[in-house]
């Protein structure tokens, strides 16, 4: 019995062992950066103010947050941010999805011209979208001047650039669709808009789920696209989150309330997660599988 | 002979390797290090290498380095921050932009230079202010820029005495369709508005922060200045790009003619005046921006100024050499050859400096006297940032000049009290 145990246990030991240097390295690299920002949002510390120190100061930098009427816009811009576009990019990459699967002809010239967009580095887009609002501008209106359609230029960049991601994954979950389903529907007379309204779109339900949990966790955390743009302005009518953490980060130099403002971006993506995964998530997926 | 007892053979193959690589960063000279850093680009780095290389030749005891930093102001900003908030003792001498030397002074990692009996009764007053905290000396001002107002002399035949006359002036030259736009001035929301915003204010008699430090932006002055500026936005004798619009894109629109005023630095004076890019050559003068009627013109100053580490290990030298680039023939130097305006007095009585600009010195000499540093205190990026954003929400109509200049106010006395820096509160 012994003899049969212990060379199980050497092994698992073994396991053990040559696991550890790669969960040693999750754990510095993952979850110590993860710790030391939320150890520097407690404390307050100002690398400008150096007399200051850096007491532990509790929950104060979020406290400050909460009255801090840049911090709440910034955090409305965000939501509503990914609250416009992320349904923009899913209606539009259902369409583009629907397509290169119907293509006949042609499919792989079309998959690639729609796939280039995100191909396009972000920088890149952000300047070409912005060179080309800018030429649109004229004497007595600028689209980077008016703080509402400043967002024009932003969402419309992000739009073009995701809607291929989205159309990518809406793709591969029409492939699973078993096409006798939709050959049975039109056997029994339903047209094509009720075909897509009713087996369709339904048995695209999961892969829909994914896609729009992928968007809007990459639409809270949205950065770049402002950052080159519009730098948040005018004024800070395009300021998102991450945008204002950064500034309070590396322009202001303080880095309590800089990670204060970094841990609510975590919190909102967060947030999102757990409840999309927690509702949507489930009705669709356990209920049809 | 203990190491390679102690170690084995791969590992003294890496000691070697070291060896070898230090022995190539470090050719065996065992004289200390003075190590300066400044802006290193192009002409510049030319004439700071010429001299320190001619500090060298008069110091033989050490050797003198130039420590390459980003060019970009925020990025060299953030560097220094690091290296001394770190106590690092190197760089020795450091450059810092005229607006940073309060915060570097109050965190105490530059030497307050009083020590040294330095002699500043030739520097340009207002860079002398700005290189002062607390009554202390801190820096030595190096080279000035000054904000100035150019003008079309083939539209307008003398620089505008006051605000009103450059109005109806910029107005007249709109209506009789000369030029599409009347002035143009950096309008983008980062630190070129707020120098902007400086020379409106002081025309009107306003300012950000009082003597004693007190905020005093939200003052009937203060709102009346910046009301005027909202003014020449929506009546379109700015246009509104100019609010997305630095240095660059109002140069460019000035050289091809869409306006007869503009603000800006010395520095576009020479590319105005090259026929091969400019379709204004030749027709283009500068003066201090104006003031109201009955006021005196003014003028935003920037530029540079040289301090010595804190934590440096020869402060004696380190203090001779920012001396010796700060004298007479090394500041006419940089004039000559990076075309930067001296922090001396003296030298705009010099034939010599008006040989080596290329732009006319008496209207650089009255915006000298003209002009006003911005507000010297540690916070200052913190202070011009929160400016920035409520000038620029005014600016673009999300806000009345009041209500902005009002929130900028309240978040500046709540800066002012965290930072303990408040005029009430009792010094540190």
């Amino acid at each position: 019995m012994n003899n049969a145990i212990d060379p199980h246990r050497e092994e698992r030991r073994l396991a053990a062992l040559l696991i550890a240097p790669a969960a040693g390295l999750i754990v510095v690299m993952a979850l110590f950066p993860i710790a030391a920002t939320v150890s520097e949002a407690l404390h307050g510390h100002d690398l400008r103010l150096p007399w200051l120190g850096r007491p532990f100061v509790g929950l104060a930098n979020f406290v400050e947050a909460a009255g801090d009427p840049r911090f709440l816009s910034a955090v409305g811009h965000t939501v509503l941010f990914a609250l416009v576009s992320v349904p923009i990019e899913i209606a539009l990459g259902v369409a583009l999805a629907l397509v290169m699967h119907r293509a006949l002809r042609g499919r792989a010239a079309i998959r690639v011209v729609a796939l280039l967009p995100w191909t396009v580095p972000t920088i890149v887009a952000a300047l070409i979208w912005r060179f080309m609002f800018e030429s649109y501008s004229t004497a007595s209106f600028d689209w980077f001047v008016h703080p509402r359609a400043a967002w024009v230029p932003i969402v419309a960049a992000d739009v073009w650039k995701t809607t291929p991601f989205v159309a990518i994954l809406l793709l591969a979950g029409l492939q699973t669709i078993d096409p006798a389903i939709d050959e049975a529907a039109r056997i029994d007379g339903a047209g094509p808009l009720r075909r897509f309204f009713t087996v369709t779109l339904p048995l695209l339900g999961p892969a829909l789920v994914v896609a729009t949990a992928f968007r809007a966790l990459d639409a809270l955390r949205l950065f770049d696209l402002v950052y080159v743009m519009t730098g948040g302005g005018p004024g800070t009518a395009t300021e998102p989150l991450s945008l204002y953490a950064f500034v309070a980060l590396m322009q202001r130099l303080r880095f309590g309330y800089g990670a204060a403002l970094s841990m609510t971006v975590f919190l909102l993506t967060f947030a999102f997660a757990l409840i999309w995964i927690r509702t949507v998530g489930h009705s669709l997926t356990d209920d049809h599988v | 002979m203990r190491i390679s007892a102690a170690c084995p053979e791969p590992c003294r193959r890496a000691l070697f390797v070291l060896a070898v690589v230090c022995a190539a960063c470090r050719p065996g000279d065992p004289r200390p290090v003075l190590s300066f850093s400044g802006s290193s680009l192009g002409p510049e780095a030319a004439v700071v290498r010429q001299q320190l290389d001619r500090f060298a030749s008069q110091h033989p005891q050490v050797r003198v380095e130039l420590r390459v930093t980003p060019d970009a102001a925020d990025q060299r900003h953030q560097l220094y921050v690091q290296w001394l908030n770190a106590r690092s003792p190197a760089p020795d001498v450091l450059q810092l932009d005229v607006v940073w030397t309060a915060e570097f002074a109050a965190a105490g990692w530059v030497l307050p230079l009083d020590r040294f009996a330095p002699d500043v009764a030739d520097f340009v007053p207002a860079a002398l202010r700005a290189s002062r905290w607390r009554g202390t000396l801190y820096a030595l001002p190096w080279f000035v820029d000054v904000g100035l107002l150019y003008w079309r002399t083939d539209l307008v035949r003398d620089a505008p005495s006051s605000l009103t006359s450059l109005d109806q002036a910029a107005r007249q030259s709109m209506t009789s369709g000369e030029t599409p736009f009347g002035l143009i001035w950096t309008g983008a929301r980062y630190e070129g508005l707020v120098t902007v915003f400086v020379e409106y204010l002081a025309a009107f008699g306003g300012g950000i922060l009082s003597e004693e430090g007190r905020v005093i932006v939200d003052e009937p002055k203060a709102v009346e200045a910046l009301s005027r500026m909202c003014r020449a936005i929506t009546e379109g004798v700015v246009p509104i790009a100019a609010l997305n619009w630095r240095e660059e894109e109002v140069r460019l629109a000035f050289q091809n003619g869409q306006a007869v005023f503009m603000r800006n630095w010395p520095y576009a004076w020479s590319l105005l005046q090259e026929p091969a890019q400019s379709r204004v050559a030749g027709r283009v003068a500068a003066a201090p921006f104006p003031g109201v009627e009955g006021h005196e013109p003014v003028a935003a100053l920037g530029g540079a100024q040289l301090a010595v580490n804190a934590h440096s290990a020869q402060p004696q030298l380190a203090f001779a050499l920012a001396t010796f680039l700060t004298a007479h023939e090394q500041m006419l130097e940089r004039a000559r050859l990076a075309a930067q305006l001296p922090a001396r007095l003296s030298l705009y009585e010099d034939k010599a400096l008006e040989g080596a600009l290329p732009i006319p010195m008496r209207p650089v000499r009255r915006a000298l006297d003209a002009a006003i540093p911005r507000p010297v205190t540690p916070v200052y990026s913190e202070l011009s940032e929160i400016l920035q954003v409520s000038l620029h929400r005014a600016l673009t109509g999300q806000q009345p000049p009041a209500a902005a200049l009002t929130d900028a106010a309240a978040n500046m006395r709540a800066l002012l009290a965290r930072s303990g820096l408040a005029a009430d509160a009792s010094t540190r």
